[in-house]
């Protein structure tokens, strides 16, 4: 079992399965979401997800069309996103664990858009969008 | 004049000077409130920076005694961090500037506790905590 919450602890959350795909994504759309140099992401699938505490507290915002992104409207932190094209699985940011999940981001992708002022300096393989499937 | 927005666009800010003193900050509260791997934060004089519009927008989160952090409450994007101990500073997370700040950050700080699934690999000084104090 993994747990998470947010920064005030208002909402909590637990997942029974795998994490799957973790990446490093640069899009500027993660990189305004989060405020930060990139998002560091995995799949989730759904029904291993489950709010322990606080599920009324989070804020949905639909970023593009069918993709939902949520955070705690009480201290901000980025938690969840939800897809109504992929109802099957979540996106899960990685920042808000308590636990180590055991994965690693295993890429980076839309390096194209990557913030001017932060260098990637791993060997992970880049993608200048979405890897060829 | 460097700009920021948050992800929907109804917060709007601007700098007018210079944004200085970059690090990547790897305590728990920042990679809490960004979700992220790390917050990474400048430091701009309050007088050269202005919310151009969105104001009412930005909901402000006490982290810690003195210390609080801003978002927008229609997209959650992370804007800054302000100690109340120096109204003069705004440390502004870099992640909203649509602009290139020209600043690059020149330290990791708190890498004490960093998250276990992400490896620092660039040659930038690492502090435990703050720099000064390891």
């Amino acid at each position: 079992m993994l747990r998470g919450s947010c920064l005030c602890g208002g909402v909590r959350y637990e997942i029974s399965g795998p994490l799957v795909g973790a990446l490093n994504c640069h899009c500027s759309m993660c990189r305004k979401a989060h405020g930060a140099a990139f998002r560091s992401r995995a799949g989730v699938r759904a029904t291993d997800f489950r709010w322990t505490q606080g599920e009324n507290l989070v804020t949905w915002y639909e970023t593009s069309p069918g993709t939902h992104r949520g955070f705690c409207r009480v201290c901000g932190a980025k938690l969840l996103s939800r897809f109504d094209f992929e109802a099957k699985w979540y996106g899960l940011p990685l920042g808000t664990l308590d636990d180590d999940p055991g994965v690693k981001p295993g890429m980076h992708v839309f390096v194209n858009y990557k913030a001017p002022w932060f260098e990637i300096t791993d060997p992970l393989p880049q993608h200048p969008e979405w890897p060829p499937r | 004049m460097i700009r920021g927005s948050c992800l929907c666009g109804e917060v709007r800010l601007e700098i007018s000077g210079a944004v200085s003193g970059g690090s990547h900050c790897h305590c728990t509260m920042c990679r809490k409130a960004h979700g992220a791997a790390f917050g990474t934060y400048a430091l701009v004089n309050a007088a050269d920076f202005r919310i151009v519009s969105g104001a009412d927008r930005i909901t402000r989160y006490a982290s810690s005694p003195g210390v609080s952090r801003t978002f927008c409450s229609r997209c959650g994007s992370t804007l800054q961090w302000q100690i109340e101990t120096k109204p003069d500073i705004v440390e502004i997370a870099l992640g909203v500037l649509d602009d290139d700040p020209g600043v690059r950050p020149a330290r990791h700080i708190f890498v004490g506790s960093k998250a276990p699934w992400h490896e620092i690999t660039d040659s930038l000084p690492r502090h435990a905590t703050w720099p000064g104090k390891s």
